[in-house]
This record gives structure tokens, C-alpha cells and sequence, in this order.
């Protein structure tokens, strides 16, 4: 069969940056781990946050354990940075995808959202275990944790509608909308339950309660999760890449 | 009816021109690479397995689906670029009725002859009616009407903006063969100097309408010309081979 | 028969382009004409609204009648709204579907934008007609619990601004459903989260309105810039998105 002039654009990966995810996934580790010693080990015990957490409850919790709990906070935050991280860069392929229409943004959205999904569970399970020794509680209505429930289910909807569309196409295009359309819902939801003063939950505010060691240990392992995210990120785009390479191969073949 | 297989020698443009026109999602093209010219006033039958992307072309014929590459033109307007220009030429008559079984006729036509903003749609209404012969049942609900009369006011529907180019997708399906027969006659009286693009199963009918005809397989063309250029037993192996390839 | 003049007729003899505005009451016209001959929306939507309020009244037949109820009825009849809602979106697109009629009007030269808007308007006309009796139905059922701060009536400004809403974000979700499988779970799905926000500032004006004093001072006009504020950017994403969605 004549092809010329035809190109045959199979789906790449292994660019530059496939050689830099193992790099990115090294120094997340060694940034996370430094942090996670740093939490235990340097940063002062008692921040602003722990000084709120016991005036909140009253000295009939116990000191130590308060202590220890707060150090969840240098995880919970920088993972949820990550999550959110993701779900812009989903965000971001998801216009480009709606722009162009090219399949590439497509995969590049869904496996943001795949990473999204990951690091937004761990905020949850962070943010629980947080809930759980400071307030004494599995669950409050807290604004953040409420956000991220929200944030969470658009996500998890975002893959069960991608599920239930056969048709290539007007899948990419579905779910780029519903990605975008959480983006823009995730600060809404954030803004009005933290605005709107609730007559049940006092909320907890802890502004810039964070010391300079704090903000370093914190920014450490939200640098050091982003790390990892990205290693993830393009270990599963490769993958997904090669898969779709091997699919169109598979049709070349049978033309 | 003798329809002209030219419309003269006047520059005036094709009734419809593809040109490279390409409709793919990842590496699996639905449309690869289409260029071909349909002159004003021919009748273009297209066949094809199914999977061809016989569809798909009509589809982005009828400005419903955006190609991914190549241009096409209706009447000599640009699909991409003036979109809208380009829907009030067109007309697509389809298995779908596209009509809303709980309001009449009527009330039917004249919603999309005020859409298309027809400027004395009552009348234009009741004409078109009177021309499928169910102006008696005007006042009547969709929802009452058999598979056939549906199907007439959504020819009806179809003319109402009184499109250069019809296209039709799969329009027998679901008719008995009085139906058919009735729907053959209107598309008869209405061919005038309108361009039609046929997609439909009935190898029979369809070359016997036609006097182009366009043969598609992987969303290639396979051939396409004017009908009395091609041999009807050669055709037929071809449409054969196609077919096959098709199932492979 | 139809063409004129042979093929010199020009387009511009028979069709003038309409408006945007003329083809967007064209529209509302056909769905507000379609719903209104059949009723099968408001019917079902109406019945469905008092057997949750029904369900309510069981789920609160052991409750203490007291001024606290007035702090959740607020909530409840937010659920209502929702519940309520997400039968009628179900349905609308329906009749779009069936016999492939949203294909029929994109064919026309109509810009997205305004079937988007025609559809949105007609949801939040159906939507209102609901509430306008479902609500006074809900005190009428309740009224014995509690009553309400001489502020109540102003629970309509929420429950206007919710269905705005409500009908916006859903006729963009429903639009996406009504081509998948599984569309009733799917929009449930896509709907409750995305409009949680809405719902929260909703939820917190009402209550507010419904049991005044300080919580009236405090909340109410927040509440309402906030959800004002959603209505906003989500329509304006929807009615931008829109066009994706359908072609």
C-alpha cells in the first residue's frame, strides 16, 4: 500500500526528563527523610501550633503525645501541597488537551490525576490521624479537611466518569472539563467553608504560627515530596506511553 | 430528474471539497487523509464496512465533529472557519428524527425554521408540510406518528432552510418498504439542483440513486468517481474486497 | 416546490440570521412548551419532593420539637432542594437524547453558548416552580417543631441564588452524563461535590434567615456574597466549557 507522505507519529517516551526522574525520585527521598529526621530530632517541640492545640483542649491531654502528634503536621502540609501541585498540573493539560486535541495531554491529565488521587488520599489519612489525636475525634468539618473530602470525591468521580464514556475521544474531552471545572470548585470550597463562621465547629485557626525551623523542615519535605511526585509522575507516563506505542504498533501491523 | 453531473462551466465553487481531511484520535484515524471534489447538483453515494468512517465524514460534513487535519468546504465556505455560514447551506436527514415527540409537527418544524431564522416561518412550515404530504396531520404530536411519517417530516425538517447540500445517514433504517418507497419519491422531488451525500447500507439503492460514488475502507478512500466511469460488476467485487477487509 | 427561482435564489431570500437572543427564546420557548404539555418533570419532581419529606418526618419522629430544630432545617431543606434537583437534570436531557435532537439544534447556526443558557434558564424555571411548592409544603409538615425568627421569608434569597446554581453547573454535568453510562449514579456523582460549596453557603444563609438573631448578623450576608460569588465564576466556566462539551 502506498504511505508516502503519510507519517506515522507513534507515541514517544524517554525524553530528557525520563531521565530525570530517578534523580527527582533520590533526592525526594534523601529531602523526605532529612525532614522526617529533622521533625524528630532538631525543629523545637513546642510551635505555635501545639501551643494553640493546648489551649484548645486543656491540660487533660497528655503533653507528650501532644507533641508527638504535631510532628504529623510536617507531613500532612507538604503532602497536601503536592496533591494540590498535582491537580493543577491535570488542570493545566486539561486546557492544552481542549486547545489541541492532541491524545498526549489526555494521558498527561488522567496520570496528574493519578498522582493527584495518590497524594490526596495520604492527606487524608495524615489529616485524620492529626483530627484524631488533637481534636479526639475520627472526623470534624474542619475547612481543610472538608476541602480535601470535596477534592477527593471530584477526583475519584473524575476516574468512575472516565470509565463510563467508550467512545476515545469525548472521554478526553469529558473528563478535561470535570478537571477543570474541580480546579476552579477545590479554592471555592476552601474559601467558603473557612469564611462562612460555622456556629457548631469553632474553627481552629493557627495563622503564622510557624518558626523559621519549622517553615525549613516543612519546606524541605514538601520539596522532597514534589520530588517524588514527579519521579511517579513520569514512571507511569512512560509506562502509559509505552503501552499506547505498543497498541499503535499492534495496528500499524495489522494494516 | 437527470441531474446535471456538472453544474456547468461557471467558476462557481464545489459543492464540496475535502481536502486532506483527517479525523484521528492518538494514532487511530476514523477519517486518513480524504481529498475529493463533489460538483454541484451530484448525488454521492458513500460505502464502506462498518468502521470505514463513513460517519465520521459526515459527521464533520455536517459540522458536528471538528476535523483534526485537512479542510473542507461547503458551497465554497470554509467549515472551519465560518462554521455557521457553512450550517445554513446544510441539511442532514438522518435515522434519528431529531424531532421532539411531544410537540407537533408544526410546532417541530417551526422551532428549527426559527433557529435558522426563516423569515416567514409559519408559511415556509405549512409548505413543507403540504410537500410531504402530512399537512393534515400538523397540529398532531410526533409521538403519534408511525416510523415512516416521523421520517417525512424530518425531511421536512431538513429542508427547512432550504440547504444546497443534504446529507443523509443511513436514512432507510427502520422503514418498511412502503415507507421507502414514499421516501425515495420526495428525495425525487426535492433533488432540484441540491447536492446530496448519501451513507447507507443498501448497496443496491445506493448506486442506483448515486452518480458519484465514493468507496471507503480504514477511513481511506478506495476509490471515488462518477458512476458511469465505473463498471457496476468491477464495483461490485471492489465493494466486495472492501467489505472484507473490513471484517478482517 | 421549495427553491425559488432555481439555484440563483440567494440564502439571504429565504433566511435572515437570527439573533442570539430571538434563537435563545426560541428555545426556552420549546422546552417550557414541551414541559408544560406533559408535566412529566414537574409531576415527578413534585411528588418526589414530598416523599422525601415524608422520609424526613420519620427520620425526625423521635426528635425533641424545639428551638433547636430550627438550626437543622435549614440543612433539610437543603437536602430536599438537592434530592430534588438531581431527578429533574436527570430528566431534562433526556428529551434531548431520545430521538437525537441535540444533534438537530447544533446543526442550526446557534452558537453553544446559547443552548447552554436555554437549557440552564429552563432547569432553573422547572427548579423554582418545585420549590415554590415543596417549600411551604416542608414548613406546613414541620411547623409544629418550632417557629421560625420573623426573618424567615428571606430564606428565599439563598434558595434563589442556590438554583441558579444548581441549574447552571447541572445542565453542564447533566449535558456530560446524559452521554455516558450509568448517567443517574454518574451525575450524582459529579454533581453533590462540585456544587458542595454552593450547598455550604446555602445551608449556612438559611439557617440563618430561618432561626435570625446573632446568627443573622453574622452569616447571612457573607454567606450570600460567597454564594453569589459561586454562582458567578461556575456559570461563566460552564457557558465557557460548554461548547467542548458538545461538539
Amino acid at each position: 500500500m502506498a504511505r508516502e507522505g503519510r507519517d506515522v507519529k507513534l507515541p514517544e517516551a524517554g525524553q530528557w526528563p525520563d531521565k530525570a526522574a530517578p534523580v527527582a525520585l533520590i533526592v525526594g527521598a534523601v529531602l523526605t527523610t532529612v525532614g522526617f529526621l529533622m521533625a524528630f530530632l532538631t525543629v523545637p517541640p513546642v510551635g505555635g501550633a501545639a501551643v494553640n492545640g493546648v489551649e484548645l483542649i486543656g491540660d487533660a491531654m497528655v503533653n507528650q503525645k501532644m507533641l508527638l502528634s504535631q510532628k504529623i503536621f510536617y507531613f500532612h502540609m507538604p503532602v497536601a501541597i503536592t496533591s494540590f501541585v498535582a491537580l493543577a498540573f491535570g488542570c493545566y493539560y486539561s486546557v492544552r488537551f481542549l486547545m489541541t486535541r492532541a491524545r498526549r495531554f489526555d494521558t498527561c491529565a488522567r496520570i496528574a490525576l493519578e498522582i493527584a488521587l495518590l497524594f490526596v488520599a495520604m492527606t487524608m489519612i495524615t489529616g485524620e490521624m492529626w483530627t484524631r489525636f488533637e481534636w479526639g475525634v475520627w472526623w470534624s468539618w474542619e475547612p481543610r479537611l472538608t476541602t480535601y473530602l470535596v477534592l477527593m470525591l471530584i477526583v475519584i468521580a473524575y476516574f468512575v466518569l472516565r470509565g463510563s464514556v467508550d467512545e476515545p475521544e469525548r472521554r478526553a474531552t469529558f473528563s478535561a472539563v470535570v478537571a477543570i471545572i474541580a480546579f476552579i470548585d477545590v479554592p471555592i470550597c476552601f474559601m467558603i467553608t473557612r469564611l462562612i463562621p460555622s456556629s457548631i465547629h469553632p474553627v481552629v485557626l493557627r495563622e503564622g504560627g510557624m518558626s523559621p525551623e519549622m517553615g525549613l523542615c516543612v519546606g524541605l519535605v514538601a520539596l522532597g515530596m514534589l520530588c517524588i511526585a514527579f519521579a511517579l509522575y513520569r514512571a507511569r507516563f512512560r509506562q502509559v506511553r509505552l503501552t499506547e506505542r505498543v497498541e499503535a504498533l499492534k495496528e500499524e501491523l495489522g494494516d | 430528474m437527470g441531474a446535471p453531473a456538472a453544474a456547468g462551466g461557471a467558476p462557481a465553487p464545489a459543492a464540496i471539497a475535502c481536502e486532506g481531511l483527517t479525523k484521528a484520535f492518538g494514532t487511530r484515524k476514523a477519517v486518513d487523509d480524504l481529498t475529493f471534489t463533489l460538483p454541484r447538483g451530484a448525488f454521492l453515494s458513500v460505502f464502506g464496512p462498518n468502521g470505514a468512517g463513513k460517519t465520521t465524514l459526515l459527521r464533520m460534513l455536517a459540522t458536528l465533529a471538528r476535523p483534526s487535519a485537512g479542510r473542507a468546504s461547503v458551497d465554497g465556505i470554509d467549515l472551519k472557519e465560518e462554521p455557521d455560514r457553512a450550517r445554513e447551506a446544510i441539511g442532514l436527514i438522518s435515522h434519528n428524527s431529531m424531532l421532539y415527540p411531544d410537540l407537533t409537527a408544526e410546532e417541530n418544524l417551526l422551532l428549527y425554521a426559527r433557529l435558522y431564522g426563516v423569515r416567514d416561518p409559519q408559511r415556509r412550515v405549512i409548505e413543507l408540510l403540504d410537500a410531504v404530504g402530512l399537512k393534515h396531520r400538523r397540529l398532531d404530536r410526533v409521538r403519534t406518528f408511525s416510523r415512516g411519517m416521523t421520517q417525512r417530516v424530518s425531511i421536512a425538517r431538513a429542508l427547512v432552510n432550504d440547504p444546497s447540500v443534504v446529507l443523509l445517514d443511513e436514512p432507510y433504517s427502520g422503514l418498511d418498504p412502503h415507507a421507502i418507497e414514499i421516501f425515495d419519491e420526495l428525495i425525487a422531488s426535492v433533488r432540484a439542483d441540491r447536492t446530496f451525500v448519501m451513507v447507507s447500507h443498501d448497496l443496491e439503492k445506493g448506486f442506483r440513486l448515486a452518480d458519484h460514488v465514493l468507496v471507503m475502507a480504514r477511513g481511506r478512500a478506495v476509490a471515488f468517481g462518477p458512476k458511469d466511469q465505473m463498471d457496476p460488476a468491477e464495483f461490485r467485487s471492489l465493494y466486495r474486497d472492501t467489505v472484507g477487509l473490513g471484517v478482517a | 416546490m421549495a427553491r425559488r427561482g432555481g439555484g440563483a435564489a440567494p440564502r439571504s431570500a429565504l433566511c435572515a440570521p437570527p439573533s442570539a437572543w430571538a434563537q435563545y427564546r426560541t428555545l426556552l420557548a420549546k422546552d417550557l412548551r414541551q414541559e408544560f404539555r406533559t408535566k412529566e418533570m414537574l409531576v415527578s419532581m413534585g411528588i418526589y419532593a414530598l416523599l422525601v419529606i415524608v422520609v424526613f418526618g420519620v427520620a425526625l419522629s423521635f426528635a425533641n420539637p424545639g428551638a433547636d430544630f430550627l438550626e437543622v432545617s435549614g440543612g433539610l431543606l437543603w437536602a430536599l432542594v438537592v434530592f430534588t434537583s438531581l431527578l429533574g437534570l436527570n430528566r431534562s436531557f433526556s428529551h434531548e437524547t431520545e430521538n437525537g435532537c441535540l444533534e438537530g439544534l447544533l446543526l442550526a447556526p446557534l452558537d453553544r453558548g446559547v443552548v447552554f443558557l436555554a437549557k440552564a434558564t429552563s432547569n432553573l424555571v422547572f427548579l423554582l416552580i418545585v420549590e415554590v411548592i415543596a417549600v411551604p409544603l416542608y414548613w406546613v409538615f414541620f411547623s409544629s417543631f418550632a417557629a421560625p425568627a420573623a426573618s424567615a421569608p428571606l430564606m428565599a434569597v439563598p434558595l434563589l441564588l442556590g438554583s441558579v446554581g444548581i441549574a447552571g453547573i447541572g445542565t453542564l454535568l447533566s449535558t456530560i452524563t446524559a452521554a455516558t453510562r450509568g448517567k443517574d449514579v454518574m451525575l450524582a456523582l459529579l454533581f453533590v461535590p462540585i456544587v458542595f460549596p454552593l450547598l455550604y453557603a446555602c445551608v449556612s444563609a438559611t439557617t440563618a434567615a430561618i432561626a435570625g438573631g446573632v446568627l443573622m448578623e453574622d452569616a447571612f450576608a457573607t454567606s450570600l456574597a460567597l454564594a453569589a460569588g459561586y454562582d458567578v465564576i461556575m456559570l461563566l466556566a460552564s457557558w465557557v466549557l460548554y461548547d467542548f462539551v458538545v461538539s
